[in-house]
């Protein structure tokens, strides 16, 4: 497994802790039926916050952890060569773009939910999960186009 | 359009360069060495930057390590 596949895997597996706790917190909200904005505004920020200091340092522990891994099997230091060359830039691409239909495909949802007379609180709601797995089939296409060679 | 494929040789070049490794390659060439597995696989086609990088890692032109054949002739 290379760098890349080692990183786009610790993604993953943040990205579906963040929609765990998520789904976790707004289900019994969609449950009571009773849309409290405040509760909601919370959680939402909550998941934005967590999820931007999982991908920083979620980078950097990996980074650290691999080198500190590669160091002790090669029994010396020396700089890893964790580049990224074009072919990892092409599979970052086409992950990109699996996310991005994933998402136009979740808002759309979420947008019809609200024409057939679902509160909007629900369609923020909507919005905010299949942005998360829009992340996690990004990720997900990327680890499938690293393991079929391309 | 007749359907072609880029095709390389770099398997055999490798192994007349006194058997370098793929990991040499890489390192010469900028490249991961998954990317030179993929690129001996067939399974991925080189941008024209790196055609010619590998073709210089060999000293040879760019039209002895690489080809556009017929997608019928390789199958």
């Amino acid at each position: 497994m290379s760098y890349q596949e080692k990183n786009i895997t610790v993604s993953l597996i943040s990205h579906l802790f963040i929609l765990t706790y998520y789904l976790a917190n707004l289900f019994p909200i969609v449950q009571s039926g009773e849309w409290d904005a405040n509760e909601l505004y919370a959680l939402w920020a909550i998941v934005i916050g967590v999820n931007i200091l999982v991908t920083i340092i979620g980078s950097i522990l990996t980074n650290i952890l691999l080198t500190i891994v590669e160091a002790i099997r090669s029994q010396k230091y020396e700089d890893p060569r964790f580049i990224t060359d074009e072919r990892d830039n092409l599979i970052e691409l086409k992950g990109i773009r699996v996310s991005y239909i994933t998402f136009s495909v979740g808002v759309l949802i979420s947008v019809f939910a609200f024409i057939f007379g679902q509160p909007p609180l629900l369609m923020i709601s909507l919005i905010f999960v299949f942005s998360i797995l829009a992340e996690i089939a990004g990720d997900i296409a990327q680890i499938a186009l690293y393991r079929r060679g391309l | 359009m007749e359907k072609r494929q880029v095709r390389n040789n770099i398997r055999k070049l490798r192994f007349l360069n006194n058997e370098m490794t793929q990991e040499q390659l890489a390192e010469k060439t900028g490249v991961t060495r998954q990317t030179i597995i993929a690129l001996e696989g067939g399974k991925y086609a080189p941008s024209l930057e790196l055609a010619f990088r590998i073709a210089l890692a060999f000293g040879l032109p760019l039209t002895e390590v690489f080809s556009y054949e017929l997608e019928e002739e390789t199958k």
